[in-house]
Parts: C-alpha cells; sequence; structure tokens
C-alpha cells in the first residue's frame, strides 16, 4: 500500500494515520459482523427454546462425540490439511444427502399424502402416453409443418387428460377404473424409481461416455428401489416412505458419490468424509439405543412433524402447514417460471426498443418495490372479491405469491439471459437458426443455471411469505392436509404467526414456536444453500 | 451496432412463420402480465379506496356509511368501533419504525459496503456475502417472534418501563432485516467507482482511510443515497414483523420523543392484517379502510422507488 513506505520520514508521518486506518477498519468489520452475529445468538437461542440439548443424558452427548464429532473432526482435519479439494468433495456428498433427504420428506408428503399413489399413477400414465407421441411426432419435422403438429400434441394431450365427456374416458379415468391395480409401493417404486433411474443412467452414460453402462446403472437404480420397498417392512417401517427416501436421496446421492469415485481420482479420497458421517451418526445412534440413553426433549420431533394444530403446545404439530407450504411452493413455481423466464425473454431477446418497453422496465422495477401486504390485497380484491373464488385456496395463495415473486424471477433471469455472450447469440443465426430457435437452443440452455439459482432464491422468499396469505382469507388454524387446488391451505410461516399471536401463551412462546420456526429456518436455509451453490458452481465455471 | 441490421437481415424470412408468431406472442403476453398486475393494484386500490371516503362515494354509486377525506388524513385516532379512521395514527407509528430501523440501518449498511468494497480479502467475501443474504432471507414473521420472545425481555433489563409489545424492539428487527439490501446496493455504487480515482489518491499520499471516505464514499453517493430510499420503503412496507413485535392498540405517538419508543402502537401493515383478523363483512366500511390504508402504503412506496430511481440516474457520476 502507499503508506507502507520504507523511509523514515515517511514513518512517523504514516504512523498516525496507520492508527486511524486500523481503528476503521475494525469499526468497519464490527460494523459488518452486528447483523450476523445478532442472527446468529437468535439462532441459538431458539433453537436451544425448541431443541433443549441440554436435556439429553450426558451418556448421549458423550455417545455421539465418540462416534461421530471425534472421527470427522480427524478426518476433516486430515483431508484440510491434505487435499482441500476431497474435502470439498466429502462435504458436497454429505450436504447433498442432508438435502436430498428433506427434500424426499416433501416428496413423501405429496405423493402419498396429498396425491394417493394410484392418482399420481394414473396422471403420470395420461402424460407419458402424449408425451411419447410428441416425440414421435417430432421425428417427423420435416414431413409435417408446424401447426398440424402443434395441434395434434395438443389434442393428443387434451384427449389424454381430459377426454370427451360421454364419449371418450380420459386415460387417468381408465387407469383408476383398472379392475387390477398394483399396491402403492409397486406404483411409488415404478413411477420414483423410473423416474430415478432414467437421471441416473444418462448421468452414468454421461459421465462413462458409453451406453450400456447407463443402462446398467438405471436397471440397479430401480431394482435397489424395489428392494428397499421390500427390506423396509423388516425393519418396522412404512414401505412406501422406505421407497420414497431411496428413489429420491439415497439412489442420487449414491450415484454422485460412485461417479466422483470413478472419475475423479485425486479428490476421491474425500468420500471416507462422507462414509465417516453416515457410519458414525448409525454407529451412534444404535449405541444410544443399545446403552439405553435418553436423548434431548426436542420439540422438533416426529410428532410434531406429523400432527396438525392443536390447542395444547404439546401436542400441537405443523403436518398441514408443512403439506400447505409445499403445495404453494409447486403452485407458485409452476405459475411464476415460464411466465417469468418468458417475460425475460421477451424483453432481452425480442422487445423493440421504444416507449412501450421502457415502460415495462420501470413498471417491474417499481413492481419489486410494492410490499407484499398489497399483493395480498390485490389477491384478495380480485381473485375473492371480483373473480368470486372462495377464500384462502391454495390456487389463489399460489397466484396472489406468484404476481409477488415475479418481478424477483424476471429481474434475476433478465441477468442471466444477459450473460450469455453475444457471439454464441451471431453464431446461431449465422446457421440459419430463426430467433425461437436460438432462444431455445442457445440463449436458455447458457443462462438456464442462473435462472434457475434467481427462481429458488424467490421461491425461498415466497414460501416466507406470511402477510399476502393472511389478506386472501387463508385459515389460521387447518387440522388436514390440502388436497387439492381448491381445498384451504395453511403455510409454515401462518402456522407460527397465529400460534405467536393468537394463542399467544408460554406455552406455546417456548415449544411450539421455537420448534416451527427451527423447521422453517431448516427448509429455507436448504434452498438457500443450494441456490448459493449453484450460482457458485456457475460463476466459477464461467 | 451494425450486427442487429446483419440479425434483422437474416431473421427477417422467418419472422412470421407461425411457430415464431406463436412463440413471440407467448413472450409478449408474459411481459405484458407484469402491466396488467399495476394496473389491477392501482385500479383496485383507487376503486375500492374511492368507495370509502364521503366525496368519492357518489362517484362509484355507493349507498351506506362513509368517513371524511378530511378526518381520514388529519385524524389521530384509529378506532374502528367508532367509527374513528385517522390514519396519521398509523402513519406516525410507521415513521417511527422507518426511523428507528433507519438508524440502525444506514450507518451499518454503508460500513459493511465499504469493508466488502474497499478492505475485504476475496475470501472474506465469499463468506460475508451469502451471510449477509442469510439475514435478509430469514422470514420476517420469525424476525418479529425474535423481537417479542427474545429482543424485548432482553431490552427490558435496560428500560424497566418498556411494553410487551414496543416499537423499539420491532424497529431493531427491521433494521436488522434491511441492513443487506442497503449494503448490496451501496457496494454496487462503490464497486463501480474505477480504480484510477483510487490509485490516484494514493499517488497524492492518501491512506486506505482517506481514499475510502474522501474519494469511494463521495464517488457513489447516488448509489448509497439511492439504496437509503430503497431501503426504508421496504422499512415501510414491513408486515409482519411489526405485526408481531409492535402492538395492536393504536395510538399518536410523537417519532421525535426518544421515549415513545418503549410504548406499543399500531403501524399500517399492522393494523391491515388486524383488520383482516377481526371479522369484517366484504363490503363493509371496515373493509374498504383497508384499501384506503393500502392506497396510503402503496403511494408512499412508490413515491420513495421513483426518487430512488431519479437520484440514482440524475446524479450518478459518469465515468
Amino acid at each position: 500500500m502507499a503508506t507502507d513506505t520504507e523511509s523514515g520520514y515517511a514513518e512517523g508521518f504514516g504512523q498516525v494515520s496507520r492508527t486511524v486506518g486500523t481503528v476503521f477498519r475494525y469499526l468497519l468489520l464490527a460494523a459488518t459482523m452486528f447483523g450476523i452475529v445478532t442472527l446468529a445468538v437468535l439462532l441459538v437461542y431458539v433453537a436451544n427454546d425448541a431443541i433443549q440439548p441440554l436435556t439429553a443424558d450426558a451418556g448421549w452427548h458423550l455417545t455421539f462425540f465418540l462416534t461421530l464429532v471425534v472421527p470427522t473432526t480427524l478426518v476433516g482435519g486430515y483431508l484440510y490439511r491434505r487435499n482441500t479439494d476431497a474435502l470439498k468433495l466429502g462435504s458436497t456428498v454429505v450436504g447433498m444427502l442432508a438435502v436430498a433427504v428433506l427434500f424426499s420428506g416433501g416428496v413423501a408428503i405429496v405423493f402419498v399424502d396429498i396425491i394417493p399413489p394410484l392418482t399420481g399413477f394414473s396422471y403420470a400414465v395420461g402424460l407419458v402416453i402424449p408425451a411419447a407421441l410428441t416425440v414421435i411426432l417430432t421425428k417427423y419435422e420435416r414431413q409435417i409443418s408446424f401447426t398440424p403438429r402443434v395441434a395434434a400434441t395438443g389434442a393428443a394431450f387434451f384427449l389424454s387428460l381430459f377426454g370427451v365427456p360421454g364419449y371418450l374416458h380420459s386415460i387417468p379415468e381408465l387407469v383408476q377404473k383398472a379392475p387390477v391395480v398394483p399396491s402403492d409401493w409397486v406404483i411409488l417404486a415404478l413411477v420414483l424409481g423410473g423416474v430415478a433411474a432414467l437421471v441416473v443412467g444418462q448421468y452414468i452414460a454421461r459421465i462413462r461416455e458409453d451406453a450400456t453402462a447407463g443402462l446398467i446403472a438405471g436397471v440397479a437404480a430401480l431394482v435397489v428401489t424395489g428392494l428397499a420397498a421390500l427390506l423396509g417392512p423388516l425393519l418396522g417401517y412404512d414401505s412406501n416412505s422406505f421407497v420414497v427416501v431411496t428413489a429420491v436421496a439415497v439412489v442420487p446421492t449414491a450415484t454422485y458419490a460412485g461417479g466422483a469415485a470413478l472419475t475423479r481420482k485425486r479428490e476421491r479420497i474425500g468420500l471416507l468424509l462422507a462414509g465417516t458421517v453416515i457410519v458414525g451418526s448409525l454407529v451412534g445412534a444404535a449405541a444410544v439405543d443399545l446403552l439405553g440413553f435418553a436423548g434431548p426433549q426436542s420439540w422438533v420431533n416426529w410428532q410434531f412433524l406429523t400432527n396438525p394444530h392443536s390447542s395444547s403446545a404439546e401436542r400441537a404439530g405443523l403436518y398441514p402447514a408443512i403439506g400447505g407450504s409445499i403445495l404453494l411452493m409447486v403452485t407458485v413455481a409452476a405459475l411464476s417460471f415460464p411466465t417469468g423466464v418468458g417475460a425475460a425473454v421477451y424483453l432481452e431477446e425480442y422487445a423493440p426498443d421504444n416507449r412501450f418497453t421502457r415502460f415495462i422496465d420501470v413498471n417491474i422495477s417499481n413492481l419489486a418495490g410494492v410490499p407484499s401486504v398489497v399483493y395480498g390485497l390485490l389477491g384478495l380484491g380480485v381473485f375473492v372479491t371480483y373473480l368470486g373464488q372462495a377464500t384462502g385456496t391454495v390456487i389463489i395463495g399460489g397466484a396472489t405469491l406468484a404476481l409477488l415473486i415475479l418481478p424477483i424471477v424476471i429481474i434475476s433471469s433478465r441477468e442471466a439471459i444477459r450473460a450469455v455472450p453475444q457471439d454464441m447469440r451471431q453464431a446461431s443465426y449465422g446457421m440459419g437458426a430463426t430467433r425461437w430457435q436460438t432462444v431455445k437452443n442457445v440463449v436458455l440452455p447458457e443462462a438456464f443455471p442462473g435462472i434457475l439459482t434467481g427462481t429458488i432464491l424467490a421461491l425461498g422468499r415466497a414460501i416466507g411469505e406470511t402477510a399476502p396469505l393472511i389478506m386472501i382469507g387463508a385459515p389460521n388454524v387447518l387440522f388436514s392436509l390440502p388436497t387439492e387446488l381448491t381445498s384451504k391451505v395453511s403455510a409454515m410461516p401462518l402456522q407460527v404467526y397465529a400460534w405467536s399471536t393468537l394463542f399467544a401463551s408460554e406455552d406455546f412462546y417456548t415449544k411450539a414456536v421455537p420448534a416451527g420456526v427451527v423447521v422453517l429456518l431448516v427448509v429455507l436455509l436448504a434452498m438457500n444453500s443450494i441456490a448459493i451453490v449453484l450460482r457458485n458452481k456457475f460463476e466459477s465455471e464461467s | 451496432m451494425s450486427t442487429d441490421d446483419l440479425e434483422t437481415d437474416l431473421t427477417r424470412n422467418t419472422e412470421n412463420t407461425p411457430r415464431e408468431l406463436l412463440t413471440r406472442s407467448f413472450f409478449f403476453l408474459c411481459a405484458a402480465l407484469s402491466v396488467v398486475t399495476t394496473i389491477s393494484i392501482v385500479g383496485l386500490l383507487v376503486v375500492e379506496a374511492s368507495k370509502f371516503f364521503t366525496i368519492t362515494a357518489p362517484l362509484m354509486d355507493v349507498k351506506g356509511e362513509t368517513a371524511s377525506l378530511v378526518d381520514f388524513l388529519t385524524g389521530t385516532t384509529w378506532q374502528i368501533n367508532n367509527q374513528e379512521f385517522g390514519v396519521l395514527a398509523l402513519v406516525s407509528s410507521t415513521l417511527m419504525v422507518t426511523i428507528g430501523s433507519a438508524v440502525i440501518a444506514l450507518p451499518l449498511g454503508v460500513a459493511t459496503a465499504i469493508y466488502l468494497s474497499e478492505y475485504a480479502s476475496a475470501q472474506a467475501r465469499s463468506v460475508l456475502k451469502p451471510a449477509l443474504e442469510i439475514l435478509a432471507g430469514v422470514p420476517t414473521v420469525v424476525y418479529g417472534f425474535f423481537a417479542l420472545i427474545y429482543i424485548t425481555p432482553a431490552l427490558g433489563v435496560v428500560f424497566p418501563g418498556i411494553g410487551t409489545f414496543n416499537m423499539l424492539s420491532a424497529s431493531i428487527v427491521v433494521g436488522i432485516m434491511i441492513i443487506p439490501m442497503v449494503a448490496s446496493i451501496s457496494e454496487d455504487a462503490m464497486s463501480a467507482v474505477p480504480d484510477e480515482l483510487r490509485q490516484a489518491g494514493y499517488g497524492m499520499g492518501a491512506t486506505k482511510f482517506d481514499v475510502s471516505t474522501g474519494i469511494v464514499v463521495p464517488a457513489a453517493l447516488s448509489g448509497i443515497f439511492s439504496s437509503f430510499i430503497l431501503a426504508l420503503s421496504r422499512a415501510i412496507g414491513e408486515t409482519m414483523a411489526v405485526t408481531v413485535a409492535a402492538g395492536a392498540q393504536a395510538k399518536f405517538l410523537n417519532p421525535i420523543n426518544p421515549a415513545s419508543y418503549l410504548e406499543g402502537a399500531l403501524p399500517m401493515t399492522a393494523a391491515m392484517v388486524q383488520l383482516l383478523n377481526s371479522d369484517i363483512t366484504g363490503g363493509g366500511l371496515a373493509y374498504r379502510s383497508l384499501f384506503a390504508i393500502g392506497l396510503v402504503l402503496f403511494v408512499i412506496t412508490l413515491i420513495m422507488n421513483v426518487i430512488s430511481d431519479y437520484v440514482a440516474r440524475r446524479y450518478r457520476e459518469v465515468y
């Protein structure tokens, strides 16, 4: 730096400035840390209230310290000193497993409790048949012109999903009426295991550059999912949830770890860390069970996660609110992702530079600053009062929240699209591509990671919102899961709000609310960390 | 650019095929949706609010009870049961939360921005920036709960007379919540200051402290100021934290008097939530007062956003 001169003359002069500079520097650091430290302290308090780690036996802590903390620290420390890339790989696998298990919980709620497996299966069949037809039609792209092709595809989807009332049954109806239907776990294993097998097969085929290896891996994934269904009851668990966890969490994580072990020879020692954590937790749990040490009396327990609200804080649970948040998130994503990306594509790729475009531009940035409670009023006034919908349903809540995050999705998607180099577009045009072909084949694939990151962050914002849901009349207390788009919905933040204001009592303040806050924060933290990891990966690649 | 012409030349022939037309109109409709949203918000708020006031209700052909516009804008009592709709009682407490959070967030936010843009190493930045994002990502209802359960009792040690619901704890959490907003926008403005200016400063014998406070901050002033306004507009519109922590009793407090921060009151957004939770019949006076408050809130935040945009554009130093 300019002040660090060697000469004695400047030394005395610089000494004074250096003190001021140092003080200033540490003041700035303190200011930066203020918010973060405050939040950290508050989080420690709320976690302590919710999980109560001090109520556990000393033996419980000791067991887990010996089986989990000590080995993990040793392996982690070794990797940190020897091979940081391997440490990164190991922690990625651990984080991926944790997030995937969380995600599989959500999938289990949706595909077991909200949508009965048979209904889900019937719609899956109803979608697969016209999708296959579309793929076949695309092969004849040159023979059939665009308009009849789109018409045929649209008709196929419509006929398959809705049929012709009175004349022709839709495919979901036919499947549901079939005389012999497989049991729930078979359906789940077929549908979820099938999707997992497809993803795993593609991944392995890509990294091994060998289609046969992909096929083998895919079949193996399906078989493992099926085996999990048989193994579940033996261990005393429900086979449905075992299938979901295996297909959504275990198989993909194992594939990623296996793929890394095969391709990244220098870093694969990092998998040792993941192994230590998994084995350590399992051994610790078994040892605690065997030795009879009692764990902490956490309010975040199985009962809290699977029970509905109750007027007594001990028995109150979050289940309908969790299901509601998941349904809302799916609805919001389905509504805001296509429209947000579409608007961003229009503004970046199509829009002429005229007044209307500039107006849309200013308008979007102003919409981003409108308070969420005003969006709630919009939902109440337009959807409920003018369009006469019932208050507090999934679809109204989803639509309101989708409008709320739309400006954020548009702004972040535009940034991602703008980051695509102009040369790539020109190369595409140079090959004779049309505008839509350029958008579809060049711009969107290039911008996809950025768009995805922005959308995940916006969805995190949406599921943390409470005010719009209150305004559209979502019930404060809900005892059953919403199962349709028109059923009443609750959400995790709404339940936390209801407990901390309408049921305000010492009991709720110290038991149910902290537990609800912890669950909500874990979900949001998981979403934010996915987004941040994706962004870091994307930024380091480009 | 000449390449634009090239693009049009190359794409002209295919621009109007059915596929291009279909996709282009889909994208256009998506973009137009944002305009429709704005029009619906403005239209809805104006129509419903004008049904509320005596002076405009005949225009909307509304019979029944109405409230005086003058009383609404100048009254200081908000009691729905007594049909008293003085919005100043709500505006004053919103102003208090705004001032309180500004005292916390503006200096801390700017200091954070200076640290991140001038002092922090790349490694420190890669840790601090996501941490700050988490600060903004925590749901506001959770902040409200923190204020009510942890911060208020802690403040009670210092100020024994503090109420269970008080403006101070609400202001503190809203302030923490908007620090990242001030910090990230100000930091963008500071990073945009060209390095030549810093080098010139060092060349004149300035220290890093001098360069940061004497060159970078003045050069980025328009960005910093616009971040202030945006963050304050966010604080005004903030709902759940103040609903949970600030109180439920509407009261006109003097925002300049520090002692009044120990009392609870009802900011505009909290009043809206409260109105919705009390059973109001659709179309009644209380229902319409909701939209009247909403209109005031919308107009205030819109004006602030426009000012922020104007400041950022008009006073930006161009290098």
